[in-house]
């Protein structure tokens, strides 16, 4: 039996969980204009992927990838939550990510 | 030569979050009653994760049982979209019945409360208030 593919697949439900934390606390600390930093980070660890010789470490880094991916464009819909109240939203203004006026020239991905 | 099984599985979680945001939405927002489409997606899932159990290699198991565990978690993320469409945090359809209950009710609201831009993250700002439900006619 190919036991591998279960754990992938529970690795998955995993850092899909870790998104949803690391995705309020980025929101919160920084705001949701550093949607560009995950998300790129996200591809850098899938072009990664292709590099590692083994198919299980390399499915692990894709699913990480990708979930990195999908954090970034839930950035802005946090930010609208904590703006509407249902989650606790930084009084602190927030610090301006590196790039900030092509960032905001650009329309924060979200699904 | 390159390895492509991290790409496969970076396809395969991404489509199965786009399907569980999406695809949920318009299943819940569809669907009179919620227990035949959790039952689907419960079946669905184990059958995936019963052939990740068989399958010939590592992509295509760890592809099976990304796409089985989201499609289990899309049947308990079901139950939850009918809690945000109910609490008014997700917009009601007023063509199905059980929606237009909770819009009787006076919870539930016709619009997206996502559908927004966020306020300037650089600037202070006070949270807005709790919009009030918007009631049907």
């Amino acid at each position: 039996m190919m036991w591998e593919g279960l754990a992938i697949g529970l690795f998955s439900l995993g850092i899909i969980g870790f998104g949803f934390f690391w995705v309020i606390r980025m929101e919160y600390h920084l705001g949701y204009l550093w949607w560009p930093y995950p998300l790129l980070f996200g591809i850098a660890i899938i072009v990664l992927s292709l590099f590692v010789a083994d198919a299980g470490w390399s499915a692990l880094l894709g699913v990480t990838g990708a979930s990195f991916i999908w954090g970034a464009t839930e950035l802005k819909e946090q930010a609208v939550r904590a703006d509407l109240g249902w989650f606790p939203r930084n009084p602190k203004p927030k610090p301006a990510p590196p790039l900030v006026n092509i960032i905001r020239k650009i329309k924060a991905p979200h699904l | 030569m390159l390895q492509t099984s991290g790409l496969w599985l970076a396809l395969a979680t991404f489509l199965s979050i786009w399907w569980g945001h999406v695809g949920v939405r318009w299943l819940e927002a569809k669907s009179a009653d919620i227990r035949p489409p959790m039952v689907a997606l419960i079946i669905a899932g184990l059958i995936l994760n019963l052939a990740a159990l068989f399958a010939p290699n590592v992509t295509i198991g760890g592809v099976c049982s990304v796409v089985g565990i989201a499609l289990w978690w899309d049947a308990f993320e079901l139950v939850r979209q009918d809690r945000r469409v109910r609490h008014g945090h997700a917009p009601a359809n007023p063509n199905n019945p059980r929606h237009a209950r909770y819009l009787a009710e006076g919870k539930a609201t016709l619009h997206d409360p996502l559908d927004r831009e966020p306020s300037d993250p650089l600037v202070n700002v006070q949270p807005t208030a709790h919009r009030k439900p918007e009631i049907a006619s």
